[in-house]
């Protein structure tokens, strides 16, 4: 007499969702802490900063642990601490609204390139259009016109992340509508605009998962290369950027200065890399 | 953008990590200080050396900004070379006594409407022609044209006729008198007449200096060498001089440290802490400094067309706090526009505003306003964005909120010159190192005729005149002198923040490098001690 082996629960037996996979090994563990304690500072900055972080003192270039200043002042006798905190407020508030707005913008673009050719043709020659300017050359001509601020910072990013997404999209659109699955969609009798949001979509979205880590990294460099150059927030509201420009002609007498956003700006982008990389990693697997 | 992020993760960052590094060296490579003002030559690191002047060798000078041969006859954030490749007619000594140049003695006619200048000979441009009077006619003729922008048109202007009497004297008759003639000849370079053209485009500089243009390579630097045939027998002793631009802060202290350049004014004062301990170099700080900040208000605009408001934004500043922690202690908190080697200044005047936070709350009370937001502009570099950032929270403590509107060099440049400033901005001005009347006729920012403030006033335009066109010394100058400062505190339409300190940095080899009041920089004498 056989016995059967008891039945598995349903649930132990569906298949982990790739992304959870990749977010559990090592790299994506890493990359998560790093972005999470990076955010939680961000968040946290208005109870963590003893200081409003645009309040002046006599204190020029305080050291680090000095009474109050944990990370010693700047220049103009502003808490370094509460600075970096909400720099990093100031910046991840920027890249959460660009970054998502970009891949939006870029997503829709693709899907309405891939409903006719002649859509199609403009949107790849718009997309080239913005292509043909690097990003801080796109950034100041953004600022020669709107000046700099909040604003501009968020259209330069996201107009950067516009073709990247819509070109991403596209090669996934052409890639699958050849499948077999669609051509089937077709013959049953499915509209061109069902099959492209309900079956074309969600098979081409992986990538654009893992393209929106990579795009949140470079919003930071971009950020922080517009804020260092001048064109980005306005003073005297403090960005990573910002803070690190302002370091620059102190860095010999106080390196500590810099050390702060540095040091952040590496964590963040190292983050968002092992994420980006971890579920480049699993979808590719 | 899709070339620079490709849909691999790992290849993120490479090319922006370049291009914000670029972009940074761009960001410190704009290195416009505002107008710069000369230095006491008396000042100058006076080292003896007993071998005596050693011929020979080349200087290179660190400059932060590249020559502009656009603005060759006005000046610019970057005059070195003036001197170098052009002679003016006379030179101030300490005291503001005008020395021999390329005018080797003068005369002024009895009423002050005349001066005869008796011109060198043996002089001949880089070319081998003959410096002539016809030259000096051209040069006078020249900055009376608007196109050259020239900031002593006025002065110029002021010369009306010209008698020749011969190739080496000449009379110069004014409108009326002047009593900055000789500001203009500092100011004025003796230029040849038949390649001016070519000299604003930056093809060729022909002058009767010491040196003469080799190459000018935009973006890197001049190269000169010396002037075989120069008017001043044995000089220049130095073969050559390299003026190179190195717009980013860190790299013109680290070319100075490591011996790569020998020369610079361009140091911010901020930097200078980083200097002052390298044996290798001496640091020399100079009494006429270096132009001055000052926070200008646009009169025009409600309600700063009260001076009851303007003077409480005067009273609101620390001045103190500025000079200490935007100009690195290198200058001098001031009230007034004047260094202290000017003949206006007093400490009265330098002091009649200082830090009252409480009188300048009161005095805006009492013109009806508790707060009021206004736009302040400034240039987006780190020096002047701490300025403003500086004057920004002392505003906001008497209920003056400010937004702060950072604006590239050019603009700002052009807003000044065509009145369309906002409400406020900070940025820095000269001039205030000469004759005290010439800042009042020359300065945009102070121009009684036309000024960046839109500043009006019968009264000031009157003592303007008076103080330019008197012939008074002694108790009677500084009578008219005084009432142009006291006009300037009373309608603080310019509020002086701080005297700039102006710093040579030098190796310790260099010897007998000066520079004149408009910041020419002068080698004739200067060597390379072995």
């Amino acid at each position: 007499m056989t016995t059967l082996a008891p039945t598995a629960p349903a649930a132990a037996r569906r298949p982990r969702h790739p992304y959870l996979t990749a977010l559990a090994t090592a790299r994506g563990r890493t990359g998560l802490a790093l972005v999470g304690l990076v955010v939680l500072a961000g968040l946290l900055a208005p109870l963590l900063a003893g200081h409003p972080p645009t309040d002046q003192s006599g204190l020029t270039l305080a050291p680090v642990g000095t009474p109050g200043h944990p990370l010693g002042t700047d220049d103009l006798g502003r808490d370094l601490l509460s600075r970096l905190l909400h720099g990093i407020r100031a910046d991840l508030g920027i890249i959460a609204v660009a970054v998502p707005l970009g891949a939006v913008l870029g997503c829709l673009l693709a899907l309405a390139a891939a409903v006719h050719p002649a859509v199609d043709t403009a949107v790849q020659r718009a997309f080239d259009l913005i292509l043909a300017f690097p990003g801080l050359i796109l950034a100041l001509a953004v600022t020669a016109v709107l000046g700099p601020g909040r604003l501009p910072v968020v259209l330069v990013i996201a107009l950067a992340e516009i073709p990247v997404f819509g070109r991403l999209l596209r090669t996934g659109i052409l890639a699958q509508r050849s499948r077999e699955y669609v051509t089937a969609a077709r013959v049953g009798g499915t509209s061109g605009r069902r099959i492209l949001t309900r079956h074309v979509l969600p098979n081409a979205a992986d990538p654009l998962v893992v393209q929106f880590a990579v795009s949140l990294t470079v919003a930071v460099f971009l950020e922080g290369a517009m804020s260092f150059l001048g064109v980005g927030v306005r003073p005297p509201e403090p960005t990573l950027g910002a803070v690190l420009s302002q370091s620059m002609p102190h860095l010999a007498q106080a390196p500590h200065f810099a050390a702060g956003p540095l040091v952040t700006v590496t964590a963040l982008v190292l983050g968002l890399s092992l994420v980006a990389e971890a579920l480049n990693r699993e979808i590719r697997r | 953008m899709t070339e620079l992020y490709p849909s691999a993760p790992s290849a993120v960052s490479r090319r922006t990590t370049l291009r914000a590094a670029g972009g940074g060296t761009l960001l410190l490579g704009l290195g416009l200080t505002g107008c710069r003002s000369a230095v006491e030559e008396s000042a100058a690191p006076a080292v003896a050396d007993a071998a005596g002047p050693r011929r020979g060798g080349t200087l290179t000078v660190a400059v932060n900004s590249d020559f502009t041969p656009s603005l060759l006859f006005a000046q610019s954030n970057q005059s070195l070379q003036q001197r170098l490749i052009y002679n003016t007619l006379t030179r101030y000594d300490d005291r503001l006594e005008p020395q021999p140049e390329l005018a080797t003695s003068w005369e002024y006619a009895a009423d002050g409407r005349a001066l005869t200048l008796k011109l060198r000979t043996g002089v001949v441009f880089h070319d081998g022609r003959p410096f002539t009077a016809d030259d000096v006619i051209f040069a006078v003729k020249n900055l009376q044209n608007p196109v050259r922008a020239a900031q002593l048109r006025a002065t110029a202007a002021a010369v009306t006729g010209f008698e020749k009497r011969g190739d080496h004297e000449l009379v110069l008759k004014l409108a009326h008198p002047v009593n900055n003639l000789f500001d203009l000849f500092e100011f004025m370079i003796i230029t040849d007449p038949g390649s001016v053209e070519e000299a604003v485009a930056g093809k060729r500089l022909n002058g009767t200096g010491p040196f003469s243009l080799t190459r000018w390579s935009p973006g890197t630097g001049l190269g000169l060498k010396r002037h075989e045939k120069y008017w001043q027998p044995g000089r220049p002793y130095l073969d050559g001089v390299e003026i190179r631009v190195v717009p980013q802060a860190d790299a013109l202290i680290s070319s100075l440290r490591t011996g790569q350049s020998q020369l610079s004014y361009s140091v911010p004062g901020r930097n200078l802490a980083t200097v002052a301990g390298v044996p290798g170099l001496v640091v020399s700080e100079y009494a006429t400094g270096g132009g001055a900040s000052y926070l200008g208000v646009n009169t025009s605009i409600a309600p700063l067309d009260d001076k009851t408001v303007r003077q409480a934004l005067a009273w609101a500043v620390d001045r103190e706090r500025i000079l200490k922690q935007v100009l690195g202690g290198y200058g001098l908190a001031s009230a007034t526009p004047w260094p202290k080697s000017s003949p206006a200044f007093t400490e009265a005047g330098r002091t009649h505003y200082r830090h009252d936070p409480g009188k300048a709350r009161e005095l805006l009370r009492s013109a009806g306003h508790t707060r009021l937001d206004l736009p302040l502009l400034h240039v987006n570099l780190p020096g002047e964005t701490a300025l403003a950032e500086a004057v920004q929270y002392d505003l906001q403590q008497i209920g003056v909120h400010v937004t702060l509107e950072p604006t590239d060099a050019a603009t700002a440049q052009k807003k000044l010159i065509s009145q369309s400033m906002p409400a406020l901005w900070a940025m820095g001005h000269s001039f205030a190192q000469v004759q005290p009347s010439t800042l009042a006729v020359s300065a945009y920012p102070f121009n009684a005729a036309k000024n960046t403030s839109r500043f009006r006033s019968e009264e000031y335009t009157r003592i303007v005149r008076e103080a330019w066109t008197s012939r008074a010394t002694g108790a009677g100058a500084n009578a008219l002198r005084q009432r142009v400062t006291d006009t300037l505190l009373d309608e603080a339409f310019i509020i002086d923040l701080a005297i700039r300190g102006s710093v040579q940095v030098a190796s310790r080899k260099l010897r007998g490098a000066t520079l004149n009041k408009f910041s020419y920089l002068n080698l004739d004498d200067a060597y390379l001690a072995g």
